[in-house]
């Protein structure tokens, strides 16, 4: 036997429950509790002075000169290049047989051994190489911020071809297994390429990175790395002014090694057959330990969004302590509607006044920063108006939104500011300190899966795949790309506004 | 001895009370097995060269239960302003300041008793998964995972007084629960992201929790920027001074 039970329904007329209507009450439920309008103007004050404060903290300055790339961006190049001049059009081929480690420890994935074209012998001067990697294959790259793959053979075991063909101020790479079929990698327009330029085979390797992380402390340090790759068959195409090659330590030192490392120069040794034997350090590509300036211009986020958090919380909860959520229902008998106003609502206030505070905020940090020493050409100037600072401003303006609305739906399904607020703060803010203390793989998996992903928004850096780097919490770095960070957050606030939609229809008020 | 079986009994038959003790107990315990269990020798060469202070990363959980004992505290005063007990309450007891320190203690003896569970069965737990991957299991015989086990304890029930003394001067819960988290959880992570050595010293000696964790260590103690206990010390003070900040204003101001 089944029995229905027809749900309650009320025979008043409905009131107008037009959705513009509910945002108008629900919007002047907001702006008629005197602490609520108070609480969105102190989080953005609060938001812009710790910026500030974070931002004067931070000095630069007293470092070594840094070196730039064509492109602007700074850029470690150092490396043994064993070149001649080339007028024209040409091209240089050699086969390296084998590279190994001349310090004793492991060979870098990044070591580099093959044959380059660059503008001429100064440090963040134009280039385009073909070279043969221990642990990535063969690969075409050029002015440091680009790289192709080409072949995956290991060079550890089988000598690569590798050709580099300069038409105009084109240039193609081509590899082969065995100097007679050659397969293309790619070609390059590397415009404003003078004439003459310097082409030749090198060798270089990314300085040993050891990190040693316990809790509340890490280290990184770095080892020089030093490597002797052997080649022959080297042979130069097309005009050159030299008859003979010379052999240079482009950037002189190491830039990265401690100093007893730095000690001997490169060195070239050349048999009566042909083959060449180079031994060098040093790395042609990104430098990426700089300081961020992006993401150091927004600590006052992590404090604004307490306050963002408990208004969220109570614009909910506090109906439900006074019991006014009962005449809210009566008045509007469509749940889900209210609760799509509250969100609305809520959303749109603490997107702008985010907005607000991270754009004055963002502004006020950089020039504070600008004063204390971070300054171009190593910082250039960011504008307000261009990626990443308008997707790290924009960014945080939605993290500091979307929080607030997590809250907003937390306290529907808890009925309680306590544990809303709570809950919020601490899966939004413990995965943070956790990571600083946990092992690193335990950390990066925190920052993947907890709304504090959603902080990637703010990283002005970018990693890019041809440098090695351990993504290290402490210095500011989340393993998710920007907008995937956000959308964990998202993720979290839409599962939970479900969830909140689905308990109001289902319990009493 | 009345007044704090008054306290016992309004504590005891709050629902949140036991659903919060049990949260707490759950989740240090929770946070240690993942803790431990994530600790591999895979990114260091050996188990011993990996540094790694096995005894602090099995009590990680305090970090995350210290919210829970917040909002414990937080809740037993601020529930009272939330529904006018207060009054009846100071009606009751008319030596204001004596209700709070019945609420204290009280708060304190549940909070501890909590609290130990989950720090023994934390160490419990490591030392069921530290020795699979090779690591030395903690033991409560060694004197510094005492003070360490001891230390958290005492870590946790002096956050749940810290959020009893802020709801008593805030007279509001949400607020309390929001300043206290803020000092709590944002300023030491400000002091990881403040570039300047010497205030990220200074906020690491002086924010409380950064401080009272360092309790917890049991190697590189050298490296510390606080002694243990004079680090507890220093969220004692902040408890402290709030809890006699609380009762004169509970005294002073009206209900």
């Amino acid at each position: 036997m089944t029995t229905t039970v027809t749900p309650y329904r009320s025979r008043l007329h409905p009131g107008r429950t037009g959705f513009a209507h509910l945002l108008r009450a629900e919007w002047t439920k907001f702006w008629t509790v005197r602490a609520w309008p108070l609480v969105l103007a102190v989080a953005v004050v609060i938001t812009v002075l710790i910026s500030q404060l974070g931002a004067s903290g931070s000095t630069a300055g007293g470092g070594p000169e840094v070196t730039l790339g064509p492109d602007g961006t700074v850029v470690t190049d150092a490396f043994r290049f064993t070149h001649r001049p080339l007028t024209g059009d040409g091209s240089v081929t050699v086969r390296v047989t084998g590279l190994r480690s001349a310090d004793g420890r492991s060979l870098e994935p990044w070591a580099k051994a093959g044959v380059i074209v660059k503008q001429n012998l100064d440090q963040g001067s134009p280039y385009a190489a073909v070279l043969a990697t221990p642990g990535h294959g063969v690969r075409m790259q050029w002015n440091f911020t680009h790289d192709t793959a080409g072949g995956t053979g290991d060079l550890t075991t089988a000598p690569r071809w590798l050709r580099l063909t300069r038409t105009g101020d084109r240039l193609t790479g081509y590899e082969s297994a065995d100097g007679r079929g050659w397969s293309k990698i790619g070609t390059v327009g590397l415009a404003g390429l003078p004439r003459t330029v310097e082409a030749g085979l090198f060798l270089a390797t990314p300085a040993h990175l050891v990190v040693h992380r316990a809790f509340g402390g890490t280290s990184e340090r770095y080892g020089g790395g030093l490597v002797t790759g052997t080649y022959d068959h080297l042979g130069l195409k097309g005009t050159s002014a030299g008859a003979r090659w010379t052999s240079t330590d482009v950037g002189g030192a190491a830039p990265n090694g401690p100093a007893p490392e730095n000690g001997p120069p490169g060195s070239t040794q050349v048999s009566a057959a042909g083959a060449y034997t180079l031994t060098g350090r040093g790395d042609i590509a990104p430098d990426e330990n700089g300081p961020d300036t992006v993401q150091m211009s927004f600590q006052g986020v992590f404090v604004g969004l307490l306050f963002l958090v408990a208004l969220g919380a109570l614009f909910v909860t506090g109906e439900y302590k006074r019991g006014l959520i009962r005449t809210t229902f009566t008045a509007t008998p469509a749940r889900v509607k209210v609760l799509a106003a509250k969100t609305t609502v809520i959303a749109v206030l603490t997107f702008a006044a985010g907005l607000l505070a991270t754009a004055l905020g963002f502004t006020l940090a950089q020039s504070r920063l600008r004063d204390n020493g971070f300054r171009p050409p190593e910082f250039p100037d960011l504008s307000l108006l261009d990626s990443p600072a308008l997707r790290a401003v924009a960014g945080s303006a939605a993290l500091l939104s979307l929080v607030a609305v997590l809250a907003l739906a937390l306290g529907v399904v808890l009925r309680n500011s306590a544990g809303a607020i709570a809950t919020v703060v601490v899966l939004v803010v413990l995965p943070q300190i956790l990571s600083f203390a946990f092992p690193l793989p335990a950390a990066q998996w925190l920052l993947r899966v907890t709304p504090a992903a959603a902080f990637a928004i703010q990283q002005g850096k970018t990693y890019y795949p041809q440098v090695a780097h351990n993504c290290l919490p402490e210095s500011g770095c989340y393993p998710l790309a920007p907008w995937n960070g956000l959308a964990v957050l998202a993720g979290y606030a839409a599962a939970a506004l479900l969830l909140a939609a689905w308990r109001l229809r289902r319990r009493d008020a | 001895m009345r007044w704090l079986h008054a306290e016992w009994t309004k504590l005891r038959t709050l629902p949140s009370t036991w659903w919060l003790l049990t949260a707490t107990v759950v989740l240090t315990v929770a946070v240690a097995a993942a803790a431990t269990s994530s600790l591999t020798s895979a990114v260091c060469a050996s188990p011993a060269a990996c540094h790694e202070d096995t005894v602090q990363l099995s009590l990680t959980g305090v970090r995350l239960s210290q919210a829970v004992c917040l909002v414990l505290g937080a809740l037993s005063m601020g529930a009272e302003y939330g529904t006018g007990t207060i009054r009846t309450t100071l009606m009751a007891m008319p030596t204001r300041w004596r209700a709070l320190a019945a609420k204290a203690t009280a708060l304190s003896l549940v909070t501890a008793a909590a609290g130990a569970v989950g720090i023994l069965l934390s160490l419990a737990t490591a030392r069921l998964i530290l020795p699979a991957n090779g690591f030395e299991a903690p033991s409560l015989t060694d004197a510094p995972t005492l003070r360490a086990a001891t230390g958290s304890v005492l870590v946790l029930t002096l956050v749940a007084l810290l959020g009893l003394a802020l709801a008593t001067l805030l007279r509001d819960t949400a607020g309390a629960l929001t300043l206290g988290l803020g000092v709590l959880y944002v300023v030491p992570l400000l002091a990881h992201l403040v570039a300047s050595p010497v205030w990220q010293h200074r906020l690491e000696r002086w924010a409380p929790m950064p401080a009272a964790l360092s309790v917890q260590a049991t190697r590189d103690l050298d490296r510390l920027p606080i002694g243990p206990w004079p680090g507890l010390g220093v969220l004692a003070a902040y408890a402290g001074v709030l809890c006699v900040g609380g009762a004169v204003a509970l005294g002073t101001r009206d209900a």
